[in-house]
């Protein structure tokens, strides 16, 4: 074993190398090879690299990546992140956790099959809450699916490869389409498996249509989606497909060529005229003609710019994006215009970094530019920590080349020399996206020596984040390249000075190098023509929640919240009341129902006290507890803290302390003053944006739901949510079907059929399955 | 150069200052506790947090480098308040007490911890040495003491407190046995007079004192020997030879007794220059008006202590009234600032479970031992080496140089105020008999980090973890030995607090 080992970590060393700063891609590697961290293979890495005992434990044990315990054969990562949790993915944890038989404080089963972590989000929300087993995703679950869910994976892990190079076989030439979306979120809806239907399908048939991967499409609740093309129009959506219904979706838009199929298809149209709304089963047919449809309603207020030719285009497919204008905004600015007319426009369009604080990019780049040394840096920020945000994931994941054409031009207009995307290692299919397409712009001498023949030369490389929120910002970023932990230094030197390596480095975000190239083919005017006052252009926004359909969309800055939620989003799910938004995740705060008329931009979302983020937008409804809500961030921010100053260190563990004492009702009115002036002690003292933005959704919940808070002190849970508050309890509804005892794991409740039932409370251990399980309602929380 | 504002004061300073060493240039004194100047390490700490006056923002004034036209504040209001709320969070996280909960219960604050390290180690004129600073009849207490000492003992938890008492009669016996006794070494002579009134407990005690401060005493006493109230105790309790054995030390210390004498403090005070009333519970004069500031009467010179201000039953309390009028007095002699104010202490409450071999490894597992000799003869020498050894030394190895606890007192700093979840677990790792590393009382500083960066021979030390669990530990669970090895004493002397901290700092003092 020993011996094993030795050669393993030796190939790993000779192919990743020996510097310091290439600890955590050999950590990486290393991980990949044993699913945790020997002891005998960090050694072996210290021996025979630069990279000393310090370093390789001080950054091992800072990502969250890394492990250091032997693993079960298989990791379930229950999704933790925002838009999860606020759909129960705590219930599902400890569904989990019974289910696996897991005891208190061992993370593996008896057997060492499983091991059960936590992620913040897996870049799913729209279908959460959201849970990965190794590779597969599944989404919607529900405490009581879990132990099928456990089966499922068992007997189906063989065939389940995420994602599959498909190669067509009928494209010669063809005016029909079915357009398929491969983004994560599809994928964990299950469109691998529809689109290996369809393939089936169309074989089985003779059916010569063209099957396209297209990227995210967007409408990431109600996937997987077909869209039916023909004679180059778009025909029929269908949304949330199951792969059963895959052949008579296809055999009711095409002519089967095989006889033997005849008979099927007139059944098929049998049923079809029956029931049109609800043919098939589960999914439905929009025309995205008619205007007032959910599909067109949720597509039609956005703008797309960063998701330019969303749900038509693939994303790794080269000559589409050149037929669709790609790389002529990267021709200009070679060959056309010069370094300062990109700057001057990119400034004049009034584009602001997307990144969170919304600094002017233009100015930026002229920072960089006028920084004197022979070699810059351009980053581009793909590490999305917020745990309810995958703007930046579907961004890589489907637009591949915009965003690669975006940094070329940053990096002509800054005279930059090497390029590099940071992206989270989580974010698997978007790696594998932008490798893949860094990879075709070489061969395209897009990226290299003489890019298109001009006599500017750049390239660009890729380093996965090992997982750490905190390495988001920007310094902390630079560290963990330079193979540090994540610790941000001091600002100023910001990057455009001293940045990676120490020179001066262009950092911008995923989705502000994704609205580049627009700019410079369209005019600065065309860009800055929408939005508001000081926030020009459109934003992308994660929404999920409680809203009916959530996705990624991408809306004009200054369109208000109700319009996203109520439009947009078709309003609150299940017939509950509008209650707030959470905008920009652990840095950003509530925005209650009763201002939902302010309009999204930098400034309106600061003043209400909230902030733009990273752009995740979670709809909350009436079940939602808004002092859970705040300590779900803080338990967060002060997980992610790096630890290295006082008042982030200690001030927002001890925010979260006082939370949980409120949240189990043990708090008192001196404990909210205390937290209160915690909270801006800790603004005020923290060295960095996440110490100091950590406190935002405390601030924000206590200054327009301080009144929950006092609920809490007087021992109730107004949204229904602290387990210590709450209790359930079932109604004269009851008909005595006993499902609820049969579910109940605890043995709560007794099954007395035709009787009304009854929970004991003293075993009650408030896992939700009663409630889940219950045919007419009859459990309640009180 | 640069130019900026500090305090208000226009300065100068080359490119490259931090806000310290600009402060430091025109006097001002920033106080740092992460920072070292010969180790180059980020700011972490912020207890040398400066306010910059545009900006609005807390800065750490020992990594931000001054620029030009630069405002700032280091001396507001707000600034130390904001210091002070740094080290509150800081010690929210501490877990360690300063000094022994012992000596913190001990009326007379004496250095029991101190004594037991030397009793243990044979060495029992350096223990009486140690408990003389602070105790001035320690053979009288010996016998009479009610020990809320014993009471705070940690060792309380397991088998039975230290016989602290035991122990300090131990240390006085020896010495009353030797033949000449321990004299402390004087103060120089001050050719001041002070009258002392009452030769019972608290004038005894006081007497002691004013004699080490180098003032001549002389003790006027109504009855015809020393003692007051012991005079009545029973000979089972206190044996008279006792208070004989103390009153001689006493006079060969230099105090003058004058017996029979029964004097009125107004009408003596013009042949002294001071006057100490220690007269007991049953001589107050209504011509005397006690209601003054302290010890301090409203009588100019004339200073009074014990019970004839208000009964005080506890005889070691009467032994520290003394000691504190005594200080006192010597405050008004000499014109200097009176100076008794309680230190800082970081404390913690009872030991956990689990805390208990942690600190047994300081220890020995034995039961609490009983004098062979009875109560009242008291211990052996043996016996009292083994009983002190079962001492914990709960005392922390650095408690008079750690800047937490320096920072601490000089900003009043409160240990309680974030007490909301259970505090961590005491750990301690030893480096033989030259280091111990205490986690619990780490800032996270890492300043003995970058010290061993720069040993390559050395495993050095890493971070573990992120955020509220990040500690120090040493990689692949090897020794101390080999992560620190000879740059102990460097790391020692670097680290902020007692998280690194000598093994034995009494005898390398
Ligand atoms: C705690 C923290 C986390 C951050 N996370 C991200 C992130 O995930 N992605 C990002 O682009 N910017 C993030 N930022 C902001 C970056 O530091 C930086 O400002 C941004 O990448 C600049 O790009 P922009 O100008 O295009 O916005 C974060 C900042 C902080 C303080
Ligand atoms: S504010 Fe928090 S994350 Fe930022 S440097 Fe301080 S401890 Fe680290
Ligand atoms: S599931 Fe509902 S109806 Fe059925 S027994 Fe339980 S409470 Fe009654
Ligand atoms: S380390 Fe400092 S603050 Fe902590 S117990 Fe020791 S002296 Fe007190
Ligand atoms: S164990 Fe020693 S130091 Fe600790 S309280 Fe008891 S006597 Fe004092
Ligand atoms: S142990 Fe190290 S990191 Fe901790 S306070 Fe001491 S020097 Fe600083
Ligand atoms: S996938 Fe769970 S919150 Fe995003
Ligand atoms: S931050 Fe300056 S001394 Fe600690
Ligand atoms: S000697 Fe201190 S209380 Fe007894």
């Amino acid at each position: 074993m020993k011996k094993d080992i030795t050669a393993i970590v030796d190939g790993i060393v000779a192919a990743k190398g020996k510097t310091v700063n290439k600890v955590i891609p050999v950590l990486q590697a290393i991980q990949q090879e044993f699913n945790y961290l020997p002891s005998a293979a960090l050694e072996r890495v210290c021996e025979t690299t630069e990279i000393s005992p310090s370093r390789i434990f001080s950054v091992s044990t800072f990502y969250t990546q890394f492990r250091h315990q032997e693993q079960g054969k298989h990791i379930i990562s229950v999704c933790v992140g925002t838009a999860c949790h606020v759909k129960g993915a705590m219930l599902v944890y400890d569904a989990f956790r019974r289910a696996l038989k897991l005891k208190d404080g061992c993370d593996t089963d008896a057997d060492s099959l499983f091991t059960l972590t936590k992620v913040a989000c897996l870049g799913c929300c729209t279908i959460a809450p959201v849970v990965q087993i190794d590779d597969i995703t599944y989404g919607m679950l529900t405490t009581e699916k879990v132990p099928e869910i456990i089966q499922d994976f068992l007997s189906n892990r063989q065939d389940n490869t995420s994602v599959r190079k498909h190669q067509p076989k009928h494209t010669a030439n063809l005016k029909d389409e079915i357009r398929i979306g491969l983004g994560s979120c599809c994928v964990a809806s299950g469109s691998s498996a529809v689109r290996d239907e369809l393939e089936k399908t169309l074989e089985n048939n003779s059916i010569a249509v063209n099957v396209k991967q297209v990227g995210c499409v967007g409408i990431c609740n109600q996937v997987p989606m077909i869209e039916i093309i023909k004679d180059n129009k778009s025909t029929a959506i269908y949304t949330k497909v199951m792969a059963e219904e895959v052949r008579k979706i296809v055999l009711k838009h095409f002519k089967s060529g095989n006889i033997f199929n005849e008979a099927g298809n007139r059944l098929l149209n049998y049923i079809e005229d029956l029931v049109v709304d609800h043919f098939p089963v589960s999914s439905r047919k929009y025309s995205p003609e008619k205007r007032d449809t959910p599909v067109s309603e949720y597509l039609n207020r956005q703008i797309n710019i960063a998701t330019e030719h969303r749900g038509i285009i693939r994303p790794l497919d080269f000559e589409e994006y050149m037929k669709l204008d790609g790389f002529v905004a990267l021709k200009k600015s070679l060959f056309e215009i010069s370094p300062g007319d990109i700057t001057a426009i990119i400034k004049h369009s009034g584009l602001r970094g997307r990144g969170g604080a919304g600094f002017p990019t233009g100015v930026k780049w002229e920072l960089v530019k006028s920084a004197v040394s022979d070699e810059k840096y351009i980053i581009c920020n793909g590490d999305e920590g917020d745990p309810g945000a995958f703007m930046d994931r579907m961004l890589l994941e489907s637009y591949p080349f915009r965003i690669i054409e975006g940094m070329i031009i940053a990096a002509i207009a800054t005279a930059a020399t090497q390029g590099l995307f940071y992206i989270r290692a989580e974010y698997k299919l978007a790696v594998k996206q932008i490798t893949a397409a860094l990879e075709i712009c070489r061969k395209h001498n897009i990226l290299g020596e003489n890019i298109l023949n001009s006599n500017f030369s750049f390239d660009i490389t890729l380093f996965e984040g090992a997982g750490a929120f905190i390495c988001g910002e920007e310094s902390a970023l630079i560290a963990s390249v330079e193979g540090d932990r994540g610790f941000p230094s001091l600002r100023p030197p910001y990057p455009s000075e001293k940045g990676l390596w120490g020179k001066p480095t262009l950092i911008n975000n995923t989705e502000t190098f994704s609205m580049v190239s627009w700019i410079i083919r369209n005019s600065a005017e065309a860009f800055n023509n929408t939005g508001t006052l000081h926030s020009k252009g459109t934003k992308v926004f994660a929404l999920a929640g409680k809203v009916k359909r959530g996705g990624l969309i991408e809306v004009p800055m200054g369109t208000t919240v109700r319009e996203i939620v109520e439009e947009i989003g078709g309003g609150i799910a299940n017939g509950r009341m509008f209650k707030a938004v959470q905008i920009g995740g652990p840095s950003g705060g509530c925005i209650p129902a009763s201002m939902a008329d302010i309009p999204i931009d930098f400034e309106s979302l600061s003043s209400a006290g909230a902030m733009m983020g990273s752009g995740g937008l979670v709809v909350l409804d009436d079940t939602d507890c808004m002092v859970d809500i705040a300590r779900y961030f803080l338990s967060f921010t002060q997980d992610q803290s790096c630890g290295k100053c006082t008042f982030c260190r200690i001030g927002t563990r001890k925010m979260l302390e006082i939370l949980n004492k409120i949240c189990s009702g043990k708090g008192s009115e001196q404990d909210i003053v205390a937290l209160e002036q915690l909270a801006l002690k800790t603004q005020k003292g923290s060295l960095c944006g996440l110490g100091k933005t950590a406190p935002n959704p405390v601030l924000s919940t206590l200054s327009y739901y301080r009144n929950e808070y006092e609920a809490h002190i007087h021992g109730s849970c107004p949204g229904g949510k602290c387990k210590d508050l709450i209790k359930y309890e079932i109604t004269e509804d009851c008909i005595g079907c006993t499902k609820c005892a049969q579910r109940c794991p605890a043995d709560a409740i007794a099954a007395k059929p035709h009787e009304l039932h009854l929970i004991v409370q003293e075993k009650c251990i408030k896992c939700d399955s009663c409630r889940e399980v219950c045919p007419v309602n009859a459990v309640i929380l009180k | 150069m640069i130019k900026l504002k500090i305090d208000n004061i226009e300065i100068t300073v080359p490119q490259g200052s931090t806000l310290l060493k600009a402060a430091a240039a025109i006097g001002i004194q920033i106080p740092v506790m992460c920072h070292n100047e010969k180790i180059p390490n980020h700011a972490s700490c912020m207890v040398c947090a400066v306010k910059n006056k545009q900006k609005g923002e807390f800065i750490p004034s020992c990594e931000v480098k001054a620029t030009e036209g630069m405002d700032i504040d280091c001396n507001t209001e707000e600034v130390t308040a904001f210091r002070k709320d740094a080290l509150e969070l800081l010690l929210s996280d501490h877990v360690g007490d300063c000094e022994a909960p012992c000596r913190i219960s001990c009326p007379s604050f004496m250095d029991i911890p101190r004594m037991n390290r030397l009793i243990a180690q044979g060495n029992f004129k350096k223990a009486l040495e140690i408990v003389k600073e602070e105790i001035a009849l320690p053979l009288i207490l010996g016998y009479i003491c009610s020990a809320p000492c014993e009471n705070a003992c940690r060792r309380k938890q397991m088998e039975g407190a230290v016989s602290i008492c035991q122990l300090k009669k131990f240390t006085a016996l020896e010495d009353s046995k030797s033949g000449s006794y321990y004299l402390p070494e004087k103060l120089p002579e001050t050719n001041k007079k002070v009258a002392v009134i009452g030769a019972g407990i608290a004038g005894l005690s006081a007497t002691f004192h004013l004699l080490k401060m180098g003032y001549s005493c002389s003790v006027f006493e109504k009855n015809a020997k020393a003692g007051g109230s012991l005079l009545n105790l029973a000979e089972e309790v206190l044996p008279a030879e006792i208070l004989h054995i103390e009153t001689a030390i006493l006079r060969q210390f230099g105090a003058e007794f004058i017996f029979n004498t029964a004097v009125n403090a107004l009408d003596i005070k013009k042949d002294f220059d001071a006057v100490l009333i220690a007269s007991g519970e049953n001589t107050k004069d209504a011509a005397l008006d006690f209601s003054g500031d302290g010890f301090s009467t409203v009588h100019e010179g004339i200073f009074a202590c014990g019970s004839v201000v208000k009964t005080v039953k506890m005889a070691v309390k009467l032994v520290a009234q003394g000691k504190q009028a005594a200080a006192e007095v010597d405050a008004f002699l000499s014109g200097k600032s009176q100076q008794y104010a309680v230190q800082f202490n970081s404390k913690f409450a009872k030991l956990k479970e689990e805390e208990i071999a942690t600190y047994l490894m300081e220890s020995t597992a034995e039961d609490r031992i009983d004098p062979s000799q009875g109560r009242l003869d008291g211990f052996t020498a043996i016996e009292a080496m083994a009983e002190a050894q079962r001492c914990l030394r709960c005392d922390c190895r650095k408690a008079s140089t750690c800047k937490l606890r320096i920072r601490s007192d000089q900003y009043g700093a409160q240990q309680s105020k974030y007490k909301i979840a259970e505090r961590k677990t005491i750990r301690k790792y030893f480096q033989q008999d030259i280091l111990v590393y205490e986690p619990e009382k780490c800032i996270k500083c890492g300043l003995c980090i970058k010290i061993l960066e720069t040993h390559n021979d050395l495993t050095g030390f890493a971070y573990i973890g992120r955020g509220f669990d990040m500690h120090i530990a040493v990689p692949f669970d090897k020794s101390l030995q080999l992560a620190i090895a000879g740059a102990a004493a460097e790391c020692i002397a670097a680290c902020p607090t007692a998280a690194l901290a000598d093994f034995n700092p009494e005898e390398n003092h």
